[in-house]
């Protein structure tokens, strides 16, 4: 009846960004990311990959409100790169993994069709 | 990437293995790669590779037994061919047309009429593809080539309708899933104790072994726990609906991935340049840069591939700088 569209929970509405940032006053070099129409699928990503980052010392996200479809991640870096160079290095970095993912999956399912199709 | 990774695949990265597979499903082990990386990939495959789904019914006549909205839902869960579905189908919401069009829908009618005596079974294969339709048809896996069962009609019930099938992903609707079940499986040995197995008098005796138990080393006895040890081989599972083959599943999953990252660094990047050019208004996710808005027009290949994105994890210490094909070309 009152329920929500389902397709608010990847559809961003007018005006909407993306993501947005919003600097950590409390400490330096933190920032809270807001990241709209996302879940876990993004937010555990980007969480597990910067972590990795050796100039980040904090990387968390939450989902305020299951009801939401939205994230939000902060981070908090050394100083040597800002939150957001690190997000963007972490997003970059993912993108050349999953291509790189995606040539060799394309060579193994070559791989596998031609050793099902000699069977 | 050196064109020896580029022939042989390259020891970098998350590594790939397919254990079996075939037109139905593949059993395919992902190692070298973290567990959020792993998990990401899995709920992506499940809710947010597109598929084609009959979304709207028109309805002429049903004088079966079974109401026009169960039936309607029997129609939507009814697996569609959908291979290379974004060569060919676009968005009904991004779409110009007042309500729907052979650009953004597909048209399957439906006519069945009991004359005789004896009960007629509607079946999948009974729905009638428009003409030039390029994708659409009814998934029909079975050896009768009848496809699932739509209804059963009595003599003189008549079932006549016309489906209008769109374009959409599982989050919206879980119709649109391409797959039935994704299996997802990591430490076979339990060696992490990331469960705690219930157990009478001995967890080994009673529990049963996984499938994937042979593929890894049994753990030696009396070997100290190692606190740090993270898991690193996943064992997935595609099982597809039919509607899509698992290696495109899997392709496509790791594209709309891709473009979900791809529309962060676009966001931030904007922003960066003063401009306000982000948000401009509802959208599907991934139409622009689809359509070539990622500044190499041929799709992934150039920006993500060639152009040294491959090494973008390595210098992280560096952080966002001009190595990077983004930082290159001024764009971000």
């Amino acid at each position: 009846m009152n329920a929500p569209d389902r397709f608010e929970l990847f559809l961003l509405a007018d005006g909407e960004a993306k993501v947005t940032m919003e600097p950590d006053t409390r400490q330096p070099n933190a920032a809270i990311f807001t990241f709209n129409k996302e879940d876990h699928t993004l937010g555990n990503l980007l969480r597990a990959t910067l972590l990795q980052n050796e100039h980040v010392i904090f990387s968390a996200y939450k989902t305020p409100h299951p009801l939401f479809p939205k994230f939000e991640l902060r981070i908090q870096t050394d100083g040597e790169t800002s939150p957001k160079e690190a997000l963007l290095s972490a997003c970059q970095g993912l993108i050349g993994d999953l291509q790189m993912l995606s040539q060799k999956l394309t060579r193994e399912w070559e791989l596998n069709k031609i050793a099902r199709d000699t069977s | 990437m050196d064109d020896y990774d580029q022939l042989y695949g390259s020891d970098r990265g998350p590594q790939i293995t397919i254990k079996e597979a075939d037109n139905k499903h593949a059993q395919i082990v992902l190692s070298n790669c973290d567990l959020a990386f792993a998990n990401s990939l899995r709920r992506i495959m499940l809710a947010e590779v597109p598929t084609v789904a009959i979304d709207t019914v028109e309805i002429e006549a049903n004088t079966s037994v079974i109401p026009d909205e169960f039936l309607c839902h029997r129609l939507g869960m009814i697996p569609l061919d959908s291979t290379n579905i974004d060569d060919k189908l676009i968005y009904s919401r991004d779409c110009m047309c007042e309500m729907y069009c052979e650009k953004c829908s597909v048209i399957l009618t439906l006519h069945a009429r009991c004359t005789g005596e004896s009960n007629v079974t509607v079946y999948a294969r009974d729905l009638v593809v428009a003409e030039g339709a390029q994708l659409g048809s009814p998934v029909i896996t079975d050896k009768e080539g009848q496809g699932a069962i739509i209804c059963k009609l009595r003599k003189g019930q008549e079932l006549k309708m016309k489906c209008i099938a769109k374009k959409g992903i599982a989050k919206e609707h879980a119709k649109w899933s391409p797959v039935s079940a994704m299996g997802f499986e990591y430490d076979p040995w339990n060696k992490l104790r990331h469960i705690d197995y219930w157990y009478e008098e001995s967890a080994e005796a009673e529990w049963p072994k996984s499938k994937y138990a042979d593929w890894e080393e049994p753990p030696v006895e009396g070997e100290p726990f190692n606190y740090d040890a993270l898991p690193s081989r996943f064992y997935l599972d595609v099982e597809s609906v039919g509607s899509l083959p698992p290696d495109e599943i899997m392709q496509q999953g790791i594209k709309y991935l891709q473009e979900k990252l791809a529309s962060v660094i676009d966001t931030l990047g904007n922003k960066n340049e003063g401009g306000d050019g982000f948000g401009d208004g509802m959208r599907s996710p991934g139409q622009d840069y689809s359509m070539g808005g990622m500044g190499g027009g041929g799709g992934y290949e150039t920006p993500y591939g060639a152009g040294g994105g491959q090494d973008a994890r390595t210098p992280y210490a560096g952080g966002f700088g001009g190595t990077t094909p983004y930082g290159a070309n001024g764009r971000w």
